[in-house]
């Protein structure tokens, strides 16, 4: 685990050089957040008025966390990344180190999105703020619960990202595949919660990753109650394993079709 | 200058059609690109599916003409990105001294810099975007305007594209905001205009060009207004002038950067 840590803390400090692109970046995000804001805004004809249970409050704070997550996560960067490792060979360096490949991924990843991470959480409250003039209200306990399940999500997401990346093995377009996931979530996950959708369709979402990366932490933003709270944190555990199982099985099958010539 | 003109024009349909061909030597990998474009995009009318259950009429568009709208929205990119992919890394181009392959061609250096590389996904981009054009209803003439505003309005992104790399000339790291200029017409095209009221609104149509790339066009297409057409047309000719001067008044100041290397 120390090996792990000490590679998350190097990619922190790498990556501290680069909060001017950051903020720089926080100009596309902003953009987005406004176009859903006035397509929220033009949606609820009275800011009280309740759809699907949610009003507009709601609504565009739980645009506003699932957004968070998803533009922190730097999924697309990842996977083009992991698959150019893999078609490249440059994965081969990786079998004889003294770490698990997929571990290496995840603190690397995660170390390197770290401070891009707490410096749009930041920008984004403070531009809910702006937009709506108020948090919902929340305990200090409530918080750190919201953090932990929006820390899990990012690692669950992170690791369904690896697995995409490392398709690679067997298809030469991965990234195909991070497209179709990408759509899944921000679709079914981050644009709308899940309580849009058919009651059929809601059943099966909430027992998909899009509950557990996207809907549960910013459920629980909007409308905190500790039995949600419980059901989300169970069921990222679950992911969790599920997501590491899937990682680790796809780079083991995969790395057994590596051929190094020469050197 | 018309044979000029048309000589110019011969090498770069040349260029497209070899970095094609080189893009199109996997021809599984092609064909699953295109295709898992077509399904990504696809995925969005499900958005609007159930926006649409939630009321009848979004500024002012109805769910054809939403659909008529991301038609646009993705034909003109699946434009600018298939033949022109480079004129969004020209930043990178101008920055990592590449730009010296291009000087010594003798033909157009910002022609031969934008249309030497193209992006085999975006044509599944163009395809999603006629499948949507025909959702919406076909008619010839509304046919024809499509094509038109398809070609006008892609270019009209490429040359937006080519103002913002052109900044590298003068701004040191503008590549990020090259990326964010052109994220925006993208990010923009693809919502109906009357959601946006005020400053925003008015931005659609002026800094960030998505008005006159998509919106314009889209009303043209539902009900044909020829100062639409005019409009659209006009301005394209505008932003490819302004585009075509800032680089060529930026590519005075460029100095290299001893940058060695072999275009294969």
């Amino acid at each position: 685990m120390r090996k792990y840590l000490f590679i998350f803390k190097t990619q922190i400090i790498s990556n501290l050089q680069y909060v001017g692109n950051v903020l720089i970046g926080f100009i596309g995000n902003f953009v987005m957040l406004f176009i859903l804001f006035n397509l929220w805004k033009y949606l609820y004809s009275d800011p009280s008025e309740l759809i699907n249970g949610y009003n507009m409050f709601q609504m565009t704070w739980y645009v506003i966390i699932t957004e968070l997550l998803w533009m922190s996560l730097g999924g697309r960067k990842l996977v083009g990344k992991i698959s150019e490792d893999v078609i490249t060979g440059n994965v081969a360096y990786n079998i004889n180190k003294p770490y698990s490949y997929v571990g290496y991924v995840l603190a690397t990843h995660l170390g390197d999105i770290f401070i891009k991470s707490i410096v749009l959480s930041i920008l984004f409250m403070i531009t809910g703020l702006v937009f709506l003039g108020g948090f919902p209200s929340l305990t200090l306990v409530n918080v750190l619960v919201i953090i932990l399940t929006m820390i899990l999500a990012t690692v669950i997401s992170t690791l369904f990202a690896s697995s995409i990346g490392l398709l690679a093995f067997f298809f030469e377009n991965s990234r195909s595949f991070w497209w179709l996931y990408s759509k899944f979530i921000l679709i079914l996950g981050t644009i709308f919660p899940i309580e849009f959708f058919p009651g059929v369709l809601q059943k099966i979402l909430s027992f998909s990753p899009v509950f557990v990366s996207s809907y549960g932490p910013a459920k629980l933003f909007v409308d905190f109650s500790w039995s949600t709270a419980w059901e989300i944190l169970l069921a990222q555990l679950i992911y969790l394993a599920i997501s590491y199982g899937i990682c680790e099985f796809i780079y083991r099958k995969g790395v057994r079709k590596i051929n190094v010539n020469g050197g | 200058m018309l044979t000029e003109v048309k000589k110019q024009l011969k090498v770069s349909l040349l260029s497209v059609k070899y970095g094609f061909m080189r893009e199109a030597l996997n021809k599984a990998s092609l064909f699953s690109s295109i295709f898992f474009m077509i399904i990504n995009n696809s995925c969005m009318i499900v958005q609007w599916i159930v926006l649409f259950s939630l009321k009848d009429n979004f500024g002012g568009y109805s769910f054809k003409e939403v659909l008529l709208l991301w038609g646009l929205a993705a034909s003109t990119y699946g434009v600018s990105r298939f033949f022109f992919r480079k004129s969004f890394n020209l930043s990178q181009t101008i920055v990592s001294g590449a730009l010296d392959n291009y000087i010594v061609q003798p033909k157009s250096v910002l022609l031969s810099a934008i249309i030497s590389e193209c992006e085999p996904s975006a044509l599944g981009d163009i395809i999603f975007g006629y499948i949507m054009y025909f959702m919406y209803g076909f008619k010839i003439h509304t046919f024809i305007l499509f094509t038109l505003f398809t070609i006008t309005g892609g270019l009209m992104i490429v040359a937006v594209a080519v103002i913002l790399g052109s900044l590298s000339f003068w701004l040191t790291n503008s590549d990020q905001i090259a990326d964010v200029g052109n994220s925006l017409v993208t990010n923009f095209a693809t919502y109906p205009d009357g959601i946006f009221k005020g400053v925003a609104r008015m931005m659609l149509y002026t800094i960030i060009p998505v008005g006159i790339t998509n919106f314009i066009p889209a009303r043209a297409i539902i009900s044909f207004n020829p100062t639409l057409l005019l409009i659209n047309i006009g301005a394209t000719i505008l932003f490819i002038l302004t585009a075509f001067a800032i680089f060529y008044r930026g590519l005075r100041r460029y100095s290299s950067s001893n940058l060695m290397n072999a275009r294969v």
